[in-house]
């Protein structure tokens, strides 16, 4: 059971970053009455990258190459530990969200420091709005993920999530803690309202200039990785709302697990085209909206104990 | 004992040695020898008691008002001296090597390493001291010889008023401690370590609160937990490289091992007590990771990073008092054995990231972050030392400093808070935690990418190679530590088993062991993955680069694309206070950002410049209130009206009533 969960899990991990980012396009398509590309575009793409040689700066040094692929282990790495079917993981232990956060801020330091190798002020400055939004989002996660240890008294990262539903006011508690996952994707996902992938100016925006200068399969890794980190924050959000125990009816809970991702993709895709993407100066800010979130779910657990 | 003994003696035949007349080269070489016999004595004690043996313990009779001076080495102790002493005698060795262009000249550098083993000998006496004389005798010694340390480049006036700074700040710190003491005698009526503890663990109430708060205060000092830091930053960045480390790494830990043994004297502390030292962790913990994030000087930066990773440190040291305060045995081995384990983690992540900044120094005489650019191929040896180092302090994977902060996220997230509420708040301290691990990430990735990628900033600056091997050497021992302890935490978490078990003796039928297994289990846990990450990334980048040797995709190599601008130059590259000004701006009270600038002006405008430096808000504002506050208070008076009836009433009126809310209280009539 756990190995067939276990495999599924990394089918997920492996395709759903390749289908996310073609629904979120197609439905910014939709939206602006275009055909849009087809579903698997992205796929192509990376196909293209992967056959194209690497031209890199005469700037760089072996920092600049290996920064890709760390960035894509490191996520690899955290997708092992990180709940995408409910209640499951298919490596689980105590306090493994620690594991999962901190890969993922290997993973960032690896992209930052390359995006700095090749001497670009561009880089530079896409690489100091990533370093300092992500220091406003890192405290939202833990604090979310505290919530959720608290209201449930496990944990492991999946269980936490995952075991959220059979808590008391798990509603009350829930509808925060989605809108701090959302706020979360989009900022460590490099979406609208937070950055915007089209890179339409304010100097090209965050993730996209950083790797302005990858090419080849360099870039179809740091492609991918930064997709993938979008389909994990899915999956979170995915598993904190699965009605189904993976154990208990294993299909179900891949179906909905499934649906559940591709709704996120979804919402995405509609934010991204019917809002604005906020000035820079805002981003701080939006991003305190999920932190405060999180403390008001604590609130929540806390008053609910103390009644 | 006879080997502790004997190496105090060596320690100091070799610092008489230092001093005599020969050249100083054989002056350092007998520095350093008799460091390595002092070193391998207390290593044949400390090691036997950190692996579980008795402790050791002797004494000689006194004269009154001493009566006796006590040795005893039980595991804390042993814990701290096993790494200080090889730390201390790595950090001589470095300045062989950062001080070999002086001994051909004038200057006696004999005294520079007498004092170093002065440093080590403090070591021994204040980790083995088991009564207040000779602990305090080694917190002096340490204290005097680490500000002569600090004044190498004494010519320097910046550089004397550093060292004054740091005494004047660290005598401040022992009158907190003497007072402490002193109280301590009048009740306990002994100097002994043991009597004064039997003493704070009977009385619980307002003296034991106030000598706490004294204690506190003091070891805050000694280890620059904010407000108490302005000090150090300034201290590290006018000494040489060696001594920055040492003091940063090793020295000033000597304050959390008295906070921890005075807290294990204590017995069974208040819970106000641990969440105290949480508050004032994570204080220092979330203004010292600001301030790192302003600095231009590399070892400002390193200083303020200090004050950060004691306030982390100190965070382990409140989860474990709670746990003393709620006999929750789990959360005293995850904070007290977090704690040590993440000083221990610090002394090899800070020392190896001051040998960088150093050699960078001894290669390019600046360590201005804005001056700097490219070094990583002029020094790659220093260059991946120092990406280590940082990478471990920003608590990542797969090194070090990410092995101790997991064991203190797994005591705040561990669900053992006595109510809801203080579980809740627990996870607040765990979110704040987790912002000054992204705040350390980002001051690092900006240090790291500013100083040694991209290119050179200054064509002034003198070419330079990488430094030299006596230097090499001691980075590269502590890079190899920072690493076998991220890859192997288990191994780390062994050393202070010893330690936390004392502590687990306090808690009444407490599964030491499981709870300790527990924890080691997941450490082992942790360690897999990060060896297993290690591995996929070394396999993986091996694939890529024996496919890139294949003669059609190697060798394209282009400009950096600039945008299309065309004539790029080193000085448009993001420089340091360009990366930090959008993340300081919502922190402008605490990150005072001063600005000199000369705009350009008419058609040909020359010599137009903008300065930014960041300086300590903390310190200007002591500074301000010393220089004005006489000014201050004359001003006030002089807006009141003398001759105005009111305010005469008014004051008597407050005076009467405060005299009154005295007698009452002395009375016993107001609680």
């Amino acid at each position: 059971m756990k190995a067939v969960l276990s495999a599924t899990h990394w089918v997920f991990v492996l395709l759903m970053p390749l289908l996310m980012v073609g629904v979120i396009n197609r439905v910014k398509s939709w939206w602006a009455a275009r055909k849009g590309p087809c579903l698997l575009q992205f796929t192509y793409d990376l196909r293209r990258l992967l056959g194209k040689r690497t031209v890199v700066s005469d700037t760089a040094t072996p920092l600049f190459r290996a920064g890709a692929y760390i960035v894509l282990l490191a996520g690899f790495f955290a997708a092992a530990m990180a709940p995408m079917l409910g209640r499951f993981a298919p490596l689980q232990f105590s306090h493994d969200f620690i594991v999962v956060a901190y890969t993922m801020g290997l993973a960032r330091i690896a992209l930052m420091l390359s995006a700095m190798d090749v001497g670009s002020s561009f880089e530079g400055m896409g690489t100091a709005r990533e370093a300092s939004f992500s220091a406003f989002a890192e405290p939202a996660l833990f604090l979310l993920i505290g919530t959720a240890g608290v209201a449930t008294g496990l944990t492991s990262f999946a269980d936490l999530i995952g075991a959220l539903r059979e808590t008391q006011h798990y509603a009350i508690i829930a509808a925060p803690l989605v809108v701090a996952l959302l706020i979360l994707l989009q900022a460590e996902a490099a979406r609208v309202p937070v950055d915007d992938p089209l890179t339409h100016l304010e100097l090209t925006m965050i993730h996209e200039v950083m790797i302005l200068d990858h090419s080849g399969p360099e870039l179809a890794a740091m492609q991918y990785a930064a997709a993938m980190k979008m389909a994990l924050y899915a999956g979170l959000i995915a598993a904190l709302l699965n009605p189904f125990d993976p154990f208990a009816s294993p299909a179900a809970a891949v179906l909905a697990s499934l649906a559940l991702i591709l709704a996120v993709a979804v919402v995405v895709g509609c934010i991204e085209s019917l809002t604005a993407r906020l000035p820079m100066h805002w981003v701080p800010r939006y991003l305190l909206i999920a932190s405060a979130a999180a403390l008001a779910s604590m609130a929540v657990i806390g008053i609910g104990a103390s009644v | 004992m006879n080997q502790l003994i004997l190496a105090v003696v060596a320690l100091v035949s070799g610092a008489v040695l230092c001093l005599l007349n020969m050249s100083n080269r054989i002056r350092a070489m007998l520095g350093l020898a008799s460091q390595a016999i002092a070193l391998a004595l207390v290593w044949s004690v400390a090691v036997p008691v950190l692996t579980g043996g008795p402790e050791v313990s002797g004494g000689v009779a006194w004269a009154y008002p001493i009566n006796a001076i006590r040795v005893r080495l039980d595991a804390l102790g042993a814990f701290f001296l096993v790494w200080s002493l090889p730390m201390t005698f790595l950090g001589s060795v470095y300045a062989v090597g950062y001080l070999k262009k002086y001994f051909d000249g004038p200057r006696h550098v004999g005294v520079h390493f007498a004092l170093l083993n002065m440093i080590a000998l403090s070591f021994v006496l204040v980790y083995t001291g088991d009564e207040v004389v000779s602990f305090l005798f080694g917190w002096e010694v340490a204290a005097l010889a680490a500000w002569q340390l600090v004044i190498w480049d004494y010519t320097n006036q910046r550089v004397r008023f550093a060292g004054f700074n740091y005494l004047v700040s660290t005598h401040i710190g022992l009158l907190f401690l003497v007072a402490a003491l002193m109280i301590l005698y009048a009740h306990g009526q002994s100097w002994d370590f043991a009597h004064l503890g039997r003493w704070l663990s009977a009385n619980h109430g307002a003296t034991r609160n106030v000598v706490f708060l004294l204690l506190v205060t003091s070891f805050g000092l000694k280890s620059a937990f904010f407000p108490f830091h302005s000090w150090l930053p300034r201290a590290h960045a006018a000494a040489p490289a060696h001594v920055s480390a040492l003091m940063s790494g090793v020295i000033h830990k000597a304050g959390l091992y008295a906070l921890v043994r005075f807290t294990l004297l204590m017995g069974t502390p208040d819970e106000w007590m641990g969440w105290f030292l949480i508050a004032f962790s994570v204080t220092s913990a979330l203004i010292g990771g600001l301030y790192t994030v302003g600095q231009r000087d590399l070892k400002r930066l390193l200083g303020y990073s200090s004050t950060e990773n004691v306030g982390i440190a100190g965070i382990g040291f409140g989860i474990g008092c709670l746990g003393l305060a709620w006999q929750a045995p789990v959360l005293v081995a995850l904070g007290f054995g977090g704690g040590l384990l993440h000083v221990l983690n610090h002394a090899f992540f800070k020392c190896q990231l001051f040998y960088a900044a150093g050699c960078v120094y001894q290669v390019k005489h600046v360590v201005d972050m804005e001056r700097l650019g490219g070094l990583f191929r002029l020094m790659p040896v220093t260059a991946v030392c120092f990406l280590i180092g940082g990478v471990a302090i920003s608590a990542l994977p797969p090194f070090n400093g990410f092995a101790s902060e997991f064991v203190i996220y797994s005591g705040l997230f561990g669900n053992a808070g006595a109510t809801v509420w203080a579980k809740l708040a627990l996870a607040v301290v765990g979110a704040a935690l987790a912002f000054v691990g992204a705040v350390s990430a980002l001051s690092i990735t900006r240090a790291f990418g500013v100083v040694f990628l991209g290119n050179a900033r200054d064509g002034s600056l003198p070419p330079g190679h990488e430094a030299s091997r006596w230097m090499l050497v001691p980075m590269g021992l502590h890079a190899l530590g920072t690493v076998a302890l991220g890859v192997l935490p288990a191994v780390g978490f062994a050393l202070v088993i010893g330690p936390v078990a004392l502590f687990m003796s306090g808690v009444p039928g407490s599964p030491v062991v499981d709870a300790l297994a527990g924890v080691a289990g997941t450490l082992s846990r942790i360690g897999l993955i990060s060896g297993a990450l290690v591995a996929a990334v070394v396999v993986v980048l091996l694939v890529r680069y024996a496919r890139v040797r294949k003669p059609v995709s190697a060798g394209a190599t282009s400009a950096t694309w600039g945008c299309g601008y065309t004539l790029p130059n080193a000085r448009m590259q993001y420089s340091g206070a360009s990366f930090s000004s959008d993340f300081s701006r919502p922190f402008k009270s605490i990150m005072v950002l001063l600005r000199r600038q000369k705009a350009p002006a008419g058609y040909f405008p020359r010599d137009s410049y903008v300065v930014t430096d960041c300086v300590d808000a903390v310190e200007r504002r002591l500074f301000n209130v010393i220089d004005h506050g006489d000014d201050t208070a004359v001003e006030l008076s002089r807006r009141l009206r003398e001759d105005d009836p009111r305010v005469a009433f008014a004051a008597g009126l407050a005076g009467v009533m405060i005299i009154a809310v005295l007698v009452l209280l002395a009375e016993g009539v107001l609680q």
